[in-house]
């Protein structure tokens, strides 16, 4: 159960926070695929936090 | 391209699909491949529609990196899947809900709720339909210029609504695992992703010369063309995310493939990491392609911002690949909306307003119906496009559904989150929403009029911002507030609240335990068959009776209780929740009697356990207490059970299941009344008679007779719903039988008085006659009279020896350790033993060798051990066949001498040989033996310092006993080795 409250905070606060990283993605100095390597990492998080979840039901 | 070779290649694909559904089928692919989890991520790739091919590069063109707001939503909701979508999908399969529509007329107990959302879908997903109809009919024209487009979308249409109606409407039942719709989606969630990842490599690599060049170009010669990308604000942003957060599992062609199809919980879990990796692999070709057609000069006036993938290259190859992946996209989605569309028409249209009642053939005519609205809603999307669609972009149709569908976001988070709401506040608000929606741009697109805005007072600043944005920030907010107000100022009916509690996912579900007028499964058929007909009740009520694994004769009211939901559930799927209502409420009603309905704490018991991980903090804590105090009374060593206060069975713990060997499983739920025999008739003594306490009843159970004592307690909480009686079953039939043995032994020990007394008595007068036999001898010189002198005082002598035997024998029970310890000849000993055996009468023919030798010296007490072989000798007899021999034999062993008595008999049975010491254990028959001789035997031994052991059989023969005693030559050798066992 607290792994779901880690993920509500985290995806309220990237929904909240998303138009500042909107704003640096679209600067002409960083590069075009940075906002695919964020969600990328993003992803392991959740597969990291998904695989965690799985342990803790089991355990 | 020619028209003729576009259409060669849209209906090649389409016909593959066909090959592919055919494949799945006939079980040509192995069903491992078909039911692997990557299969259900892959179709809910259903949700990137043509919009993912065409609409992104729109945005993207438009907004830059805001079209991955389309991406990003879907993945928001999909990582919150343990907190939202399983949620959701626990109670879609419990209820059998398979729509939006089922869902809310199930938590707001109103077939007008699923009247409405179902309208409100349709009214919503009317220009998502016509955006991918739009998309085939815009491709037409760009690659043949010349064909009519909306001809070609049509026959395209017709195709795809066949192929629905042939893969996805074979079952009545909309709540099932449909294998070959969800492996052909799949098969075209690979295609699309595929194709566009190829396009976005052939741009990275063929256009530019790598990620570097990409980068380069932006930096230089794209620059001018990037700066003219409009950047959302954050406000457009975060509105865009909300939208396509809420379009991921509201939309009904997603909700369908999220809930409807009954995947497990865990491959939904699992799509919370793998459905985002899929949105971000088709998101990433989107700008390279969008570049690389820019780089290379596509004419964006003249193909349109949504088509400039086909300005890639002139190759067919390329076109040909951009076509395919836009009509995978817009096909999946069109069978899709068709079938979850149909459904909620079916259910909440058409069921509503024709009763299915008295259908002859039930199935069959839901199937044809299904049919016939698929084919009518993907036809109603052509209609939708040819109107209206022609005249706007694919943006402007995909956002309007969007924030059509978003209207229901506030319903279906109360549905989780809020039990409070009602049915006046959810509808009050969706009609106002949807109200807004309608006038701000619904109805603009139908008729071309100016949007109708009104803007409430301080929110003036919004005017100057795009319509769509203004729409959903007014329609949302208006929705929620109205929502939230009206359920707060208005009542909440009962059924409403217990449904709330259903569908709340902090709150386990109470229901009520009412009894039900239908007595088992046979009954539920007969009441069924008149409005669902014979065929189908019976096929129904068997579904749900396998479902639950009960049988068809079960009558016990929680499993009555169970099957009516899961009937109630199974019609659900079949006919919404609206009309399963109707019919189990009409046909399969409760039985309201005087008594007030009652807790159902087994099933909040069962619902407990199931929802235990779902638990944290004090829930936690409190539920750990719960099961610990509830292990307390089911592990308690004394038979419970516990009624509620209408006679029903709510507990039945582990002792009493061992005692009366019936499974608690088996019997929680049932009427005391029909308990099976004899408890039913036992307890019920105890309640009609109010009687508090019975004590030691005769009932006999598959182990015998047994004694049981009950004691009864009323359960008096302050809370008189959760009243009841508890009982205590207490096995008190070893006590009894001890009772019977010491009455037994106490007679027999006034025997022995007796005996005594009797023979104390003898022995005067047998002195008297000794006495004047010697006087007799001393008299006379008669040699016959002097011999007949010496023969009667042999005689008396004998008669005395036996009647000090038998005086030492009754004595010998009230014996003072070491008092009359003396040297003794064993031989003697046993003779004594013997002569005492003689007197009983058996009618045995039973031999006795005294093999014991003359030299065998002991020290002792000569009557216990005269009493220690008579018990033995006793047995050995009893135990011994007609014509049998007791061998009583002795033998020097260091320090003392081994006695044994061995015998002919049947021996003594392995489970009962270690207990034999031990008080009131026999092998005799009731009334036989007192199971008091060999603990007295063991007993002197001891006292003797000797040790006791049974060989039975003897290890040199078949058959018999053996009593194997050491006992000391001198007592104090024998004291310290040979220490009996304390524990004995």
């Amino acid at each position: 159960m607290y792994l779901y409250r880690l993920m509500l905070f985290l995806v309220f606060g990237g929904y909240l926070l998303s138009p500042l990283l909107m704003s640096g993605w679209a600067s002409p100095d960083s590069a075009w695929y940075r906002p695919f390597l964020i969600w990328g990492g993003l992803i392991a998080l959740s597969l990291w936090l998904e695989q965690k979840r799985k342990l803790d039901e089991h355990g | 391209m020619s028209a003729a070779q576009l259409f060669l290649l849209g209906i090649g694909y389409l016909s593959l699909l066909f090959l592919a559904a055919l494949a799945v089928e006939r079980g040509w692919v192995p069903i491992r491949l078909v039911r692997h989890p990557a299969v259900y991520t892959l179709a809910l790739g259903v949700y990137a529609s043509a919009w993912a091919i065409y609409g992104s590069l729109e945005l993207a063109s438009q907004a830059g990196y805001g079209y991955l707001a389309y991406y990003l939503g879907p993945a928001g909701a999909f990582l919150l899947a343990s907190v939202l979508l399983v949620p959701i999908q626990r109670l879609t399969r419990t209820y059998q809900l398979s729509s939006l529509a089922d869902l809310f007329a199930f938590r707001f107990r109103s077939r007008w709720v699923g009247t409405l959302i179902t309208l409100v879908s349709l009214l919503a997903v009317l220009p998502l339909l016509a955006l991918q109809i739009q998309t085939l009919g815009d491709v037409t024209r760009v690659l043949t210029g010349t064909a009519s487009p909306a001809l070609m979308a049509l026959a395209f249409s017709a195709v795809i609504a066949l192929f629905a109606i042939l893969f996805g409407a074979r079952h009545t039942r909309l709540h099932a695992r449909h294998d070959t719709l969800l492996a052909v989606i799949a098969l075209e969630s690979l295609i699309k992703l595929l194709a566009l990842l190829a396009l976005g490599a052939f741009a990275l690599f063929a256009i530019f010369e790598g990620p570097a060049s990409v980068q380069a170009w932006l930096a230089g010669p794209g620059a001018a063309i990037q700066a003219e990308v409009t950047r959302l604000d954050p406000g457009q942003w975060r509105t865009l995310l909300l939208l396509f957060f809420a379009a991921a599992f509201l939309m009904p062609h997603l909700f369908h493939m999220a809930f409807a199809e009954t995947l497990s919980r865990r491959t939904l879990q699992q799509a919370s990491w793998s459905l985002p990796l899929y949105l971000l692999l088709l998101a990433l070709p989107v700008p390279l392609i969008l570049w690389g057609a820019q780089r290379v000069g596509a004419d964006s006036a003249a193909l349109g911002a949504a088509y400039l993938a086909y300005g890639l290259s002139e190759s067919p190859w390329i076109q040909g690949l951009v076509f395919i992946a836009g009509l995978a996209a817009a096909s999946g989605t069109l069978i899709l909306i068709a079938l979850a569309l149909s459904g909620m028409m079916l259910n909440h249209w058409v069921l509503v307003a024709h009763s299915p009642i008295h259908q002859p053939d039930l199935y069959h005519w839901l199937r044809w119906l299904r049919r016939a609205l698929i084919a009518a809603v993907i036809f109603g999307g052509w209609l939708f496009y040819r109107i209206v669609g022609i005249h706007h972009d694919l943006m402007t149709l995909g956002i309007v559904a969007f924030v059509g569908m978003a209207q229901c976001l506030p319903g279906i988070l109360a549905v989780l989150y809020w039990p409070g709401a009602n049915r006046k506040g959810m509808l009050s608000g969706l009609v106002v929403g949807v109200a807004i929606w309608l006038l701000g741009m619904w109805l603009p697109l139908l008729t071309g009029m100016t949007p109708r805005i009104l803007l409430p007072p301080g929110l003036e600043l919004l005017a100057n911002e795009p319509d769509w944005y203004v729409v959903t920030l007014v329609s949302l907010a208006t929705n929620i507030l109205t929502f939230i107000l009206v359920s707060l100022l208005t009542r909440t009916s009962e059924g409403e609240r217990a449904a709330a509690e259903a569908c709340s996912v902090d709150a386990v579900i109470r229901p009520k335990r009412l009894p039900l007028d239908a007595r088992n499964g046979a009954e539920f058929i007969q009441r069924l068959a008149p409005v669902l007909g014979e065929e189908v009740a019976r096929r129904e009520v068997e579904r749900a009776l396998e479902a639950l694994r009960i049988s068809p004769q079960e009558g016990r009211p929680y499993a009555l209780r169970r099957l009516r939901d899961r009937l109630q559930a199974n019609l659900s799927g079949l006919m919404g929740p609206s009309v399963a209502q109707d019919i189990v409420d009409s046909y399969l009603p409760y039985r309201r009697g005087a008594q007030e309905p009652t807790d159902d704490i087994h099933f909040v018991e069962s619902r407990l356990e199931a929802y235990r991980s779902r638990l944290t903090g004090l829930a936690r804590e409190l539920d750990g207490l719960r099961r610990y105090h509830r292990r307390i009374l089911t592990r308690l060593p004394v038979g419970l059970c516990a009624f509620g206060v209408d006679d029903e069975l709510l507990m039945w713990n582990d002792a009493l299941a061992e005692l009366s060997g019936i499974d608690g499983a088996s019997v929680v739920g049932s009427r005391r009344t029909d308990l099976p025999a004899p408890w039913g008739e036992l307890l019920g003594r105890m309640f009609d008679e109010r009687q508090d306490h019975l004590y030691k009843q005769e009932v006999r159970l598959d182990g015998g007779v047994r004694y049981l004592s009950l004691r009864r307690a009323e359960l008096q909480a302050d809370d008189a719903v959760r009243g009841g009686t508890v009982v205590l079953v207490e096995d008190h039939s070893e006590m009894k039988w001890l009772e019977e043995e010491l009455v037994h032994a106490a007679r027999l020990a006034s025997i022995g008085q007796l005996a005594a007394g009797v023979a104390h008595e003898i022995g005067n007068p047998i002195t008297g006659i000794s006495s004047l036999a010697q006087n007799l001898r001393y008299d006379t010189d008669d040699p016959q009279l002097l011999e007949t002198a010496e023969q009667i005082q042999q005689l008396t002598d004998r008669v005395s020896r036996i009647v000090s035997s038998l005086v030492g024998f009754a004595h010998g029970g009230r014996h003072v350790q070491g008092q009359a310890f003396a040297t003794l000849a064993l031989r003697e000993v046993v003779e004594d033993a013997l002569h005492l055996i003689h007197l009983a009468r058996s009618g045995q023919d039973v031999t006795y060798r005294n093999l014991c030798p003359g030299g065998c010296h002991i020290e002792g007490d000569a009557q216990r051990l005269v009493q220690v072989f008579v018990n033995l000798l006793n047995n050995a007899r009893d135990a011994s066949p007609d014509g049998g021999e007791v061998l009583i034999e002795a033998s020097r062993e260091g320090n003392g001498v081994c006695v044994t008595v061995t015998d002919e008999g049947q021996g003594i049975d392995a489970s009962i040989r270690d207990h034999l010491f031990e008080p009131f254990t026999t092998t005799k028959a009731p009334g036989e033996g007192t199971g008091l001789g060999l603990p007295l035997v063991y007993s002197i031994i001891a006292e003797h310092h000797g040790q006791i052991h049974i060989e039975s059989p003897p290890p040199e023969r078949e058959r018999g006993t053996r009593i194997l005693m050491w006992l000391p030559t001198n007592r104090e050798d024998g004291k310290h080795p040979h220490e009996p066992d304390s524990d004995r």
